[in-house]
């Protein structure tokens, strides 16, 4: 039956016999069949992926306006004046820039190992069959995830309003909430601050695209908080359903003999949960690792890029750039500058994971 | 740890049992909790709700706010989102399938190249596309119409990686068998490939029809007549813009119940489909 | 294999087509204004509120019945934005408001249709509004209104306090007084927006100022540090606040919704307590004056801009003449209280509105909102340190602003 083959481990692939068996014109009409499958994907990614990334590189290295078609006679190439007001040359856009950057690493450094986290434990918890009421749990977990970042923005401006939910929350625990959308402080500076670190003059004097070595260790901003908090629990039931699949995959045998044989529960988890979910867990931080280098519409909606500009991330600002301040060839600037930042994580990403995903894959064959 | 392994340390530590029940409602309470203010405060007046915000039930039950967002082009909203989220669902469901499964299975010169190209190409953020990508909707004679909110949407990387992924984990020997019996390669994708990948294809509806429907920046950009706003722009622009000036909480959190209650619906329809084909898989 | 190169080349060819398509035409043609034609135009414009939101649908309606050329009118919740997505797609709107910044930037892209010095009454209006949409001599665009900060004051709150008109603040240290004796639990004596645009006109009435006569920008000064310092010493001392500590958009809502009593604003809070707080009573008064005796206020205008390449351009102009009519002047003002940008209109303005009449006094020593090309970014920052101002340091706030601005001025036409 075709749903058996579905309860095999996702790494098992039968072996491949066609080679030898099929023809040479079987294997033309294959390749004819292959390029026509891919064809219609393909031309919408070439046309409104590939070509608008060759013209946001023109506009990035040339003076248009916005007005009329950035290919337009009176457009010229101005080589990398725009790259250099941003990189390398001290103001207004290479502070806004460094500031975004630093804001949306914090955001990534938090959101991604949180979400994925949480994300796993949801699935882990809800994938047991002796679970009563699981779908019920699913259904909550997930339904977040199901709402659009206008209604999700609106409902998080009203909770954590000054006098709003949170800090009603926190002031029946005894604890004073801060003014969430309004206080620019940074968290780790808040703890330096507590626990009476003052920044040594090194850290302070100097540092990278306008801002010192001391600001960017400043911490995600009270803000931002609310940001990272908001994208945890919008996307974490998404992402439990991408684990769910693999977690049914694990036989019963498998965990029995395990537990027979007195492996623990953690032993077990690394053992046989963790390689089977793998491929999952790859899914999930890459889908992660892009995602949260794109936050905008929460930006766009709630902050701004407020207070302080500790809110701004490189999309919201390339947007700000080009359609507040009409600096078109800057804000495409910036677009690429962040491009590059995601093609080098993901790439990181990558080779960390694949590494360890053949020493597991070997482990995994062995069982 | 498996389903099996809780069963069975269910069965010897009841405190484990317990505490999991008690997980499960403390974080069920945590992502069940703001929607019920949601709606509670969207039936509450200004004052109401400032004053009691924790309290998800009205002090005096008013409509004020529905009926302010009355006035507004809601059924029109409405009817493009509905529009708009079919039409890129369906197209990337039979597109992205097709090059995922062509990339999982068939042979063909420059496969690698176009799988690099697509990983390349997922790493790209859509939103920092959106001056470019609103430049070629311009030029291709689409923006302000219909084709120029769904075709954009239709370049989706992630889905086909994820039918490509779906497809190599699944055995061939099926698909073999038909070749044998002397089947073509788009037969046996139809009538063999695709009703095994159920899983996969329920995720990719459930991921596209969300994706479009709760889309707001390619949208934004891709139109500017108001007869053309999704319920995202529509309501974004509304209370985000001027108009949106004042911390007007239950006209807002109105305009976000009556955001999510259409797509809540499908969800709660689609959502036990999913239930029955993760059973199904279950079962064996 | 002949398919893979087939296919190859297919993409590729619709890649280049693509992009060579886009390799449109130059700018815009310029449209003559001829005899305006039936083409709907459309109108965008950025409200204050649903006041001037109905007037201007109002306004609309009645020129389509007069002239018979449908009027679409568009309500941008970001004027600037969808303004500049507009132009962008070669599909601007025919009329839109155009603020001062806006003009500087829209006028260099010879964007704009200069209809202005052609219509008959181009000498009526105001000359300082009159100046703010000249572009290298050539008088653009006609400005729309104008309005002038003055202090609002919640007249129950005030005889609560037991003070009389003779309290009424004339100078910083009585406005002081005055916000320490109306601060009460849950009501703050004053309320100010966390803007450049709203807080300047304290930097001017100390004797300094933002963009100098000599067209250079003047931030760092000591009497500006000095001016921001006395509102840093009011926030402290808890009787001046942000609209954000009073959980309220603005400081119209604040004031609307009794958290603060009194407010400095300009004529569009007219509008906003007539629709959205019709129970506040209050009073404007003429906006305090600095230490030494300097008076000084911030004005603030729009235009009608027509784009260049509207479909309609004679139609576009038709309407901005007729909006620009006494009696759609007048019409505007009693919806939303903005005082009208023809000079000629002053009396009959002051008379239909006396309690308004604080505002066009104003006018004398009204400075305008400093408007640079591409300052969108720059003010902003300066607005992100001002709503800091309680914790931040005035100089360093100062010093960053003026280092950000100083560069633009040089750009101005």
């Amino acid at each position: 039956m075709a749903t058996r083959q579905l309860a095999l481990p996702a790494r098992r692939r039968a072996p491949d016999t066609s080679g030898a068996r099929r023809g040479h014109r079987a294997r033309r009409r294959e390749a004819a069949a292959g390029w026509l499958f891919t064809a219609p994907a393909v031309v919408a990614l070439i046309v409104f992926l590939v070509v608008p990334i060759i013209m946001a590189a023109w506009v990035s290295v040339s003076d248009w306006s916005g007005i009329g078609s950035p290919f337009s006679a009176g457009v010229h190439a101005v080589g990398t004046a725009n790259y250099a007001a941003l990189l390398t040359q001290p103001g207004l856009p290479q502070q806004d820039l460094g500031m975004s950057i630093r804001d949306n690493l914090y955001y990534v450094l938090l959101v991604v190992p949180l979400q994925t986290a949480l994300a796993l434990l949801l699935a882990v918890v809800v994938s047991r069959k002796a679970l009563r009421g699981r779908g019920f749990f699913r259904t909550a977990f997930y339904f977040p995830s199901v709402t659009s970042s206008v209604a999700v923005s609106m409902i998080f401006l009203f909770l954590f309003a000054d006098s709003g939910v949170v800090n009603g929350a926190l002031g029946f625990l005894g604890v004073h909430g801060p003014q969430w959308f309004t206080d620019p402080n940074g968290l780790l500076h808040m703890i330096a601050r507590g626990a009476g670190i003052r920044p040594p003059a090194v850290l302070t004097g100097h540092g990278l695209l306008g801002l010192s070595w001391w600001d960017w260790l400043a911490g995600p901003s009270v803000a931002m908080v609310t940001l990272i908090i908001l994208a945890i629990w919008t996307t974490s039931g998404t992402f439990m359903l991408l684990f769910l699949p693999a977690l049914y995959n694990i036989s019963e045998e498998v965990e029995e003999a395990a537990i027979v044989d007195g492996a623990g529960p953690w032993t077990r988890f690394r053992r046989i949960t963790l390689p089977l979910i793998r491929p999952a867990l790859f899914l999930v931080l890459t889908l992660g690792l892009i995602g949260t280098w794109q936050v905008f519409d929460q930006v766009f909606l709630i902050t701004q890029g407020n207070p302080a500009g500790t809110t701004l991330t490189p999309a919201y600002l390339a947007y700000q750039v080009s359609f507040g301040s009409q600096q078109w060839g800057q804000g495409a600037a910036i677009a690429f500058i962040l491009f590059g930042i995601i093609v080098i994580f993901t790439v990181l990403q990558r080779l960390v994971l694949r590494e360890r995903g053949s020493v597991t894959q070997a482990r995994g064959r062995g069982m | 740890m498996s389903p099996a392994a809780g069963q069975i340390a269910g069965r010897r530590n009841p405190w484990l049992r317990s505490g999991l029940y008690l997980t499960l409602a403390v974080f069920a309470f945590l992502y069940i909790y703001p929607f019920l203010l949601e709606l509670g405060t969207a039936f509450k007046t200004e004052t109401d709700a400032v004053g009691n915000p924790t309290n998800p039930l009205p002090h005096n039950w008013v409509v004020s706010a529905f009926s302010q967002l009355g006035n507004q082009d809601f059924p029109r909203w409405f009817t493009n989102s509905v529009i708009v989220a079919v039409f890129v669902t369906l197209g990337r469901i039979l597109f992205d399938s097709m090059a995922g499964y062509a990339l999982a299975r068939l042979r063909f010169r420059g496969r690698g190249a176009v799988f690099a190209a697509i990983i390349a190409v997922m790493a790209v953020p859509g939103v920092v596309l959106l001056i470019p990508k609103f430049l070629v909707i311009r030029t291709l004679g689409i923006y302000d119409t219909y084709p120029g909110l769904i075709i954009p949407l239709l370049a989706d990387a992630t889905g086909v990686f994820i039918m490509k992924q779906f497809f190599e984990s699944v055995p061939a020997s099926i698909e073999e068998a038909a070749k044998i019996d002397g089947a073509g390669v788009f037969r046996i994708f139809w009538s063999v490939s695709l009703p095994m990948a159920r899983p996969a294809l329920m995720a990719l509806t459930i991921l596209s029809f969300q994706g479009s429907w709760n889309d707001f920046s390619d949208i934004l950009i891709a139109h500017e007549n108001p007869s053309l706003d999704t319920l995202t722009t529509g309501v974004g622009r509304l209370v985000s813009g001027q108009l949106g000036a004042a911390t007007e909480y239950p006209l807002k959190l109105a305009a976000a119940v009556a955001m999510t209650v259409p797509v809540a619906i499908v969800f709660f329809v689609f959502q036990k489909h999913i239930m029955r084909t993760g059973q199904g898989a279950l079962k064996e | 294999m002949k398919h893979t190169r087939a296919f190859l080349a297919a993409a590729a060819v619709i890649g280049v087509l693509a992009a060579a398509s886009a390799c449109g035409s130059s700018a815009p043609a310029a449209s003559s204004a001829g005899q305006p034609s039936k083409t709907p135009i459309t109108l965008m414009f950025g409200s204050s509120g649903p006041a001037e939101t109905k007037a201007v649908n109002a306004a609309a309606a009645a020129f389509t019945r007069q002239s018979g050329i449908k009027v679409n009118v568009v309500a941008a919740s970001n004027l600037t934005q969808q303004l500049a997505q507009g132009f962008a797609a070669g599909h601007p709107p025919d009329v839109f408001y155009l603020d001062p910044g806006s003009f500087q930037n829209y006028a260099k892209d010879n964007a704009l249709y200069p209809y202005a010095q052609t219509l008959p009454n181009a000498k009526d209006f105001y000359p300082a509004l009159r100046a703010a949409f000249t572009y290298k001599g050539k008088f653009i665009c006609d400005p729309k209104d104008a309005s002038t900060l003055a202090l609002y004051i919640n007249t129950a709150d005030w005889q609560q306090a037991g003070l009389t008109s003779a309290d009424v603040p004339t100078n910083w240290s009585q406005l002081a007084a005055v916000a320490k004796k109306l601060t009460t639990h849950g009501r703050v004596g004053l309320v100010l927006d966390q803007s450049h645009s709203e807080l300047d006109e304290f930097l001017y009435q100390n004797g300094g100022t933002v963009v100098g006569g000599n067209g250079q920008v003047d931030l760092d000064s000591t009497q500006n540090v000095a001016a921001l310092s006395f509102l840093k010493t009011m926030l402290k001392a808890g009787t001046l606040k942000f609209p954000p500590a009073l959980s309220s958009g603005w400081s119209g809502q604040a004031f609307g919704e009794n958290k603060a009593a009194m407010d400095i604003v300009g004529n569009w809070m007219v509008g906003a307590l007539q629709s959205d707080y019709p129970t506040i009573r209050y009073q404007v008064a003429t906006i305090p004056a600095g230490p030494t005796g300097t008076a000084a206020t911030l004005s603030f205008t729009n235009c009608w801009g027509v784009a260049r390449s509207s479909g309609n351009v004679a139609g576009a102009v038709d309407f901005v003449k007729f909006l620009t009519t006494p009696q759609q002047q007048m019409a505007f003002s009693k919806a939303f209280g903005v005082i009208p940008s023809l000079a000629t209109l002053q009396n009959q303005w002051q008379s239909t509105f006396p309690e308004l009449a604080v505002h066009t006094k104003e006018l004398t020593y009204a400075h305008p909102d400093i408007a640079l090309p591409n300052d969108a970014q720059a003010l902003s920052a300066f607005d992100s340190a001002l709503a800091q101002l309680a914790t931040g340091n005035p100089a360093t706030i100062l010093k960053n602003a003026q280092t950000n601005l100083a560069p633009l001025a040089s750009q101005a036409g």
